[in-house]
């Protein structure tokens, strides 16, 4: 067996780490571990000059095995082990210890936090001397797309695939394309039709020739993996087998449901409107009252199941612009109306947004606000001297008064929430929810498009509330990555799979029991289990399960991290005794 | 000195790890005696991992996967939970306290759930005291 | 207490002046920066968003207008350009035809040709008075080479008309401070005990003769309120002069220039003509931001002011100069000039400012004290 020489390096990340950790004494105390050839410390080790140093080393000193003491592995783990193929060598040869989320980031105790961090680098120092050199694998793309949701996230990916002579299957749950874009008369900021812009590529969509729609259509179940997904569809009775290498999930949102806020009386008074109801009123060109007058007073009360602790408390981002939208429209419509904008804060982020915040604002148009948390506004029915037919009764914080607001329509801004089948969805295609069960992108800040299950985006608002521009560029940035896939033809996979060592195995099938993707069959004639690596995504139940120690998975065996937790240990003690 | 226990954390790598990576982005300051070790999934923490653990020297151990139901790989946390309650059994029939181990769910989005969970099981596991395996399995060796 | 919102009543401020009412909103940067605002009566903000919401009830019983003397400071500092210094001036005419009962305020800020109708019918009165009623004018001087004034105008009938302007007058703005009184005390309910109302009297007197607020106000030495305090007390030395002490005020013998009344009457002239010379500069050249607005209101009353002043000063010359027949008609003209002046300004217009603002501040300090009394209670062991 070759010796085992390894490449330690601590990284500062400027003051991140080094204000909580010394992170020279680290690197000095486990530059004595052995097999550790050298160790060092530098400012940023993910810089192009930080990985320099890697290649150099692994070089000079003829390293095969490095581990790197930096942030999470999940943000910068594929760089290092690029930098060490790069300098040739295999790069599973490679483990890192995350000191900035788990040490520098949570702990205030200089001390203590660089006893932790020789710990954490030590685990993975002994871990490292397991490691075993594991072989790309390639999987084919099948360049065609799975789109799911017909909306405008949806139609946006799949006309931008399908202008690439590339198949799209476009599944939508109802029966019209559109979403809920197709829904809305004007867009904010500058107030252009929606129907224009969205009708013109909804009739494109269903005459592209690379497009398939399937409406009225919902996908039940996905197999596969990136590159080489499938699934079969029901329609009209008979079944379809669809293959295809990438999934766009373009779900959306539903609109908040304001049934349950008694406060605001909605299904109580017929003049309680949500706003999408505003909106058909606004399509159908009359701004009628239920008794079919034009009405004098309108408010517009904001946040409506959105930023409160008791419905969503997350903001539904569209909402304030959309009311300033209507503001203007009552105001063009109706120019003597009384137009209230009822509202907790007033987020005009986005481009436009502010100036048209500022031009309505000068609309003659009154802004009152309210305590969103605590003190929600009260719709009563008016008393029957008064000239309306509805009275708003709020404490408005701008002026610390309490007093009522004469009605003759609601508009209740109501906010956007994840559709009752988002659990089922994110179970379909492998993706995970967030605690709002908004679909989780793969990073927040880098990567927002793609998930955690190669070959799966999210696009829209399934992902979080967005408004147009931005559902739009998520969908082309989406279809961007897969279009990069699809020229390529193959993508690398992970390699982290079960393998079963055919001596040990004794054939008693509780692999087989266990795998939750059915990888492992059962070879009669051999009496052993055999993992199909294909199918196989190495979540490593079946090595736990395996009472023999046949099965192995990959850069997660057993003595890799059995000699992690003795390293651990052994060095966590011997700091603690000192 | 006061006594400091040592603990491993084992996380999964979808839910909890991510979630605990979330608790650094988000500065919350929590116990430092929790050392997380990753796994791909909660399903792939074998009871030996558990067991080596405190005969290496741990005070205490911490398993984290991804809630029921939101599991990466659809029913991984399922077979940690089954086999935790086994250990837990093991456990008690080895003369250990079973409140040393501990089983939590944590999602990726529990930041602050995992930086409070580390700190009360820290505060439990150091109300228990050190764990004497480790001296107790080198005596009788 | 609920209040209807009313934006009518933009309708309202609109034509007394108000030009962007709702262009505020309401950083409170005008709060901040004001030198006068403090934590029991904060402002220009709160009193903006009355005027905006149409919060009637309270705007009525807001007295924060008085407490501005404009410096401006709110205004330069506005970053939308709302000119809150301009709507607390135009609040002071919303609430001047507020607090008068019989309407005429309004009517003359609201319409130009029923104000300047009102001053030039009182004008002719005057002159008719004098033409019908008055004793032919005699040419010849006294023995002493005084003109012989008093028997042009004897003093036993200009003092008749004096007292009675002045009761009349008196009794109108009298009838308006407790109709001010009613809407900033009563209607609100604010409970203040007797004692507090004898206790914070002295406020009345010590701010209507230093107008002591108005100098935190000219910390930029802007000198406001030196020039409208000199302009205050001439005013009023004269005009206690020709009320009170008419007999000694009017007399046909021209006395050495030392001698008090001649004194008296050059201190008036001076802080008269100053003053005025001072505004009348600022608001053609709009050198600063109280200058900078010019309502028809404001206009007028300087206007007249400075006639009065000017036809008085006229008047002087020619009577010390002995020239008896530009002086009979140099009377009339400023007779003439100063009945319509006081009988509009005083208690329909912007010179109702002399009283409003010293009881505004008498107001603000019982409902000060009301506050804290009830603060008191509140926190109270019985209380709790």
């Amino acid at each position: 067996m070759e010796e085992i020489r390894i490449g330690v390096y601590i990284c500062w990340c400027g003051t991140n780490i080094s204000r909580m950790v010394d992170v020279e004494d680290v690197a000095r105390e486990l530059s004595e571990m052995p097999g550790v050839v050298i160790s060092k410390d530098y400012k940023y080790m993910c810089s192009d000059p930080g990985q320099a140093l890697i290649i150099k080393d692994i070089k000079e000193h003829k390293l095969n095995r490095v581990v790197v003491s930096a942030c999470s592995p999940r943000i910068h783990e594929l760089t290092f082990r690029k930098a060490l193929e790069n300098a040739g060598l295999n790069p599973y040869m490679f483990q890192m210890a995350n000191i900035r989320e788990q040490v520098s980031w949570v702990h205030d105790d200089r001390e203590k936090a660089t006893k932790k961090a020789k710990a954490l680098v030590a685990a993975a120092i002994n871990r490292v001397k397991w490691h075993e050199s594991l072989d790309k694998r390639t999987v084919s793309i099948n360049p065609s797309t799975l789109v799911i949701g017909g909306g405008i996230a949806g139609i946006t990916a799949a006309l931008e695939l399908a202008d690439t002579g590339s198949p799209v299957y476009l599944i939508e749950k109802t029966t019209e394309l559109g979403g809920n874009m197709a829904k809305i008369d004007l867009t904010f900021p500058y107030l252009n039709s929606a129907r224009q812009i969205i009708q013109e590529k909804i009739e494109r969509t269903e005459h592209h020739p690379n497009i398939h729609i399937f409406k009225n259509t919902v996908v039940d179940e996905i197999f596969g993996y990136i590159g080489n997904f499938n699934s079969i569809i029901g329609q009209n009775g008979s079944e379809i087998d669809l293959k295809f290498g990438n999934i766009v999930v373009a779900t959306g949102l539903k609109p908040f449901d304001p049934s349950g806020l008694e406060n605001y009386g909605y299904g109580k008074f017929p003049d309680v409107i949500t706003s999408l109801e505003f909106e058909k009123k606004l399509l159908s060109g009359n701004i009628l009252t239920n008794e079919g007058k034009d009405p004098e007073n309108v408010v517009i009360i904001h946040c409506v199941g959105s930023r409160n602790r008791s419905e969503h408390e997350y903001c539904s981002r569209t909402c304030c612009m959309t009311a300033l939208k209507y503001a203007n429209q009552l105001r063009s419509a109706i120019p003597d109306a009384n137009i209230y904008q009822a509202y907790a804060d007033m987020r005009a982020f986005g481009k436009g947004c502010e100036e048209l915040y500022t031009s309505t604002s000068r609309k003659g148009i009154m802004f009152l606000m309210f305590d969103q948390q605590n003190d929600l506004p009260v719709i009563k029915k008016a008393e029957p001297g008064d000239s309306c037919n509805m009275l708003i009764e709020m404490n408005e914080k701008l002026s610390g008064e309490k007093i009522e607001i004469p009605a003759d329509m609601v508009i209740l801004m109501v906010g956007l929430e994840a559709h009752e089948d988002a659990k089922k969805i994110s179970h379909t295609v492998g993706i995970s929810l967030d605690g709002n069960s908004f679909f989780m992108e793969k990073h927040p800040k880098l990567d927002p498009v793609a998930t955690t299950t190669s070959g799966v985006y999210v696009v829209g608002n399934c992902q979080a509330p967005k408004d147009i521009p931005d559902t739009i560029t998520q969908a082309k940035a989406a279809t961007a990555r897969i279009m990069g896939t699809i020229k390529q033809g193959e993508v690398e996979v992970e390699v982290i799979t079960a393998v079963v060592n055919e001596d040990i195995c004794c054939g008693c099938q509780t692999c087989i029991q266990v795998c939750p993707y059915t990888a492992i069959t059962y070879d009669v004639v051999k009496g052993v289990s055999v993992v199909n690596e294909a199918i196989c995504k190495g979540c490593g139940t079946c090595g736990s399960a395996c009472p023999t120690g046949a099965i192995r998975s990959r850069h997660f065996t057993d003595n890799q991290i059995l000699s992690q937790i003795k390293g651990l240990l052994s060095k966590s003690l011997e700091l603690k005794e000192v | 000195m006061s006594y400091e226990p040592t603990i491993i954390a084992f996380l999964c790598n979808w839910c909890s790890y991510t979630g605990a990576d979330l608790a650094g982005t988000s500065r919350m300051k929590y116990a430092s005696n929790i050392n997380i070790i990753r796994v791909m999934c909660s399903g792939r923490i074998e009871p030996l991992f558990v067991l080596t653990a405190f005969r290496e020297g741990a005070d205490g151990v911490l398993i984290c996967g991804c809630h029921p139901g939101d599991c990466h790989y659809h029913e991984g946390n399922y077979k940690c939970l089954r086999r935790y309650y086994f250990l837990k059994k093991y456990l008690t029939q080895m003369g250990m306290n079973t409140e040393r181990m501990r089983l939590e769910w944590v999602s990726a989005s529990e930041g602050k759930q995992f930086a409070e969970l580390a700190d009360d099981f820290t505060e439990k596991v150091r109300n228990l005291g050190p764990c004497k395996i480790k001296e107790a399995a080198e005596t009788l060796t | 207490m609920i209040q209807r919102v009313n934006t009518d009543l933009k309708k309202d401020l609109l034509k007394l002046g108000v030009k962007d009412w709702n262009e505020c909103f309401h950083c409170g940067n005008c709060t901040a920066i004001c030198p006068l605002s403090e934590n029991e009566l904060l402002f220009p903000r709160k009193v903006i968003r009355q005027a905006q919401m149409g919060l009637e009830t309270s705007l009525q019983a807001n007295v924060s207008p008085w407490m501005c003397y404009y410096c401006g400071e709110c205004s330069d500092t506005c970053p939308r350009d709302a000119n809150p210094g301009e709507l607390m001036m135009s609040l002071r005419r919303y609430l001047t035809s507020i607090y008068d009962w019989t309407g005429l305020s309004r009517l003359f800020y609201t319409n130009k040709y029923m104000e300047f109708a009102a001053i030039i019918g009182l004008a002719i009165i005057v002159i008719l008075l004098f033409a019908i009623w008055g004793p032919p004018l005699d040419p010849s001087l006294t023995s002493e080479g005084g003109v012989k004034i008093n028997s042009f105008a004897p003093i036993k009938w200009i003092e008749l008309g004096d007292w009675s302007m002045a009761v009349v007058v008196g009794a109108l703005l009298i009838s308006n401070i407790l109709h001010m009184f009613y809407k900033v005390i009563i209607k609100p309910g604010v409970k203040i005990p007797l004692t507090t109302y004898i206790t914070e009297l002295w406020k009345l007197p010590t701010h209507f003769a230093t107008q002591a607020k108005f100098r935190k106000c000219d910390a930029k030495g802007k000198f406001y309120w030196g020039a409208h305090w000199l302009m205050m007390t001439g005013y009023t030395v004269m005009f206690t002069m020709i009320v009170v002490f008419l007999p000694e005020f009017q007399v046909e013998k021209v006395n050495d220039w030392w001698h008090w009344q001649r004194l008296l009457g050059y201190y008036s002239t001076f802080g008269l003509l100053f003053g005025l010379i001072f505004v009348i500069i600022g608001r053609i050249k709009q050198n600063n931001q109280i200058f900078k607005f010019s309502h028809l209101s404001d206009w007028l009353f300087i206007i007249m002011l400075f006639l009065t002043t000017i036809s008085g000063i006229m008047l002087h010359l020619f009577r010390v100069g002995g020239m008896p027949y530009a002086t009979y008609y140099t009377y009339i003209a400023h007779i003439a000039i100063l009945i319509p002046m006081i009988c509009i300004e005083v208690p329909f217009s912007k010179w109702s400012h002399l009283a409003y603002r010293p009881f505004a501040i008498y107001f603000a300090a019982l409902k000060k004290e009301a506050k804290e009394l009830e603060y008191k209670t509140n926190l109270s062991p019985e209380a709790a």
